[in-house]
């Protein structure tokens, strides 16, 4: 035990000035710096790299189930002989049953496996990406259920319609995030209730202006209007 | 989930500032969470002590400051 003041402390010889530190001696320091600082450095240093090679990185996020595989499918086959210029990089927590469902439509797929973590960060994307041959890709698809920046320049959000019209009122941050709502499913709207002028007003309480589009990546319904969206961006 | 991540980034940042600072220990850290930042207090709190065992931020106190918008700051902390 420390005798100079007796806080268990092994015994350090007396005579040195801070013979070990105690609570009062806490000093502040001032931080002031985000905590998300390394992850934001990481996904801006990826989206620099893909530029210089003319890759535009699309996020596709939203829930497990909410159609983020199904409608990068639906896109794929929309390019058509276009899909072969464009990669993906799809996060699981476990397996690649994703990834080749879109390599099958002729993109170039890389699988991060998340384990329990779940979402990707821009760290694991840029790790994936050295795996996957860049050479003619003139597009990036980034699905992850999480909403840490991964180096993408545009972000959709998915909300499909059996997930509820309360999504976006329950998940503000994934909206403040996102460059359009994508609701999805919009074929399932007579069978679930999922009120779409519900969710659009709460999204747009969070972020004035967002665009929606309301589509069915199974019947095409809206997928006119997502392609105008996703080709956009290369205008 | 997510946030277990969160918290091993905060101690690694936090970490840093203290070597920068020549202290020893990290007794108490003060944060500021969004409502729009993602992240949910409550989770980040639960997964603290597990993430900081073994730390030079082991039983820290952990302060937060709720805000709206979304940042997700360590403002500042007690050293020793």
């Amino acid at each position: 035990m420390c005798s100079t003041c007796g806080c268990g402390h092994p015994e350090v010889p007396n005579g040195t000035v801070a013979h070990h530190p105690h609570p009062e001696d806490a000093r502040r320091v001032a931080v002031e710096r985000s905590i998300l600082e390394e992850n934001d450095h990481h996904a801006e240093a990826l989206r620099k790299r893909l530029a210089a090679r003319g890759i535009e990185a699309i996020g596709l996020l939203g829930g497990p189930g909410s159609g983020k595989t199904t409608l990068l499918e639906a896109t794929l086959d929309r390019l058509g002989a276009e899909a072969v210029s464009q990669a993906a990089v799809e996060g699981d927590c476990a397996g690649d049953l994703d990834a080749r469902r879109v390599a099958a439509r002729g993109a170039r797929v890389v699988q991060v496996v998340t384990g329990a973590v779940c979402h990707l960060d821009a760290h694991l994307v840029a790790h994936a990406l050295e795996e996957l041959d860049l050479a003619g890709v003139s597009r990036l698809w980034i699905e992850n259920v999480g909403n840490l920046v991964c180096g993408e320049m545009r972000r959709a959000l998915l909300v499909s319609t059996p997930e509820g019209d309360d999504k976006p009122e329950k998940y503000p941050a994934m909206i403040a995030g996102a460059d359009l709502l994508a609701i999805t499913k919009i074929d399932l709207l007579p069978h679930v209730d999922f009120d779409p002028a519900r969710a659009i007003a709460a999204a747009r309480t969070v972020k004035p202006g967002l665009p929606v589009i309301q589509l069915s990546a199974r019947t095409g319904e809206g997928m006119d209007a997502w392609m105008k969206w996703v080709r956009e961006g290369r205008a | 989930m997510h946030e277990a991540k969160i918290c091993l980034s905060l101690i690694d940042l936090a970490e840093t500032h203290l070597t920068r600072a020549g202290g020893e220990r990290i007794t108490a850290l003060r944060l500021e969470i969004g409502d729009l930042s993602g992240v949910i207090p409550e989770a980040l709190e639960a997964a603290f002590p597990i993430c900081a065992a073994g730390t030079r931020a082991e039983n820290a106190a952990l302060h937060i400051d709720r805000t709206s918008g979304r940042q997700l700051l360590l403002r500042d902390m007690e050293i020793l």
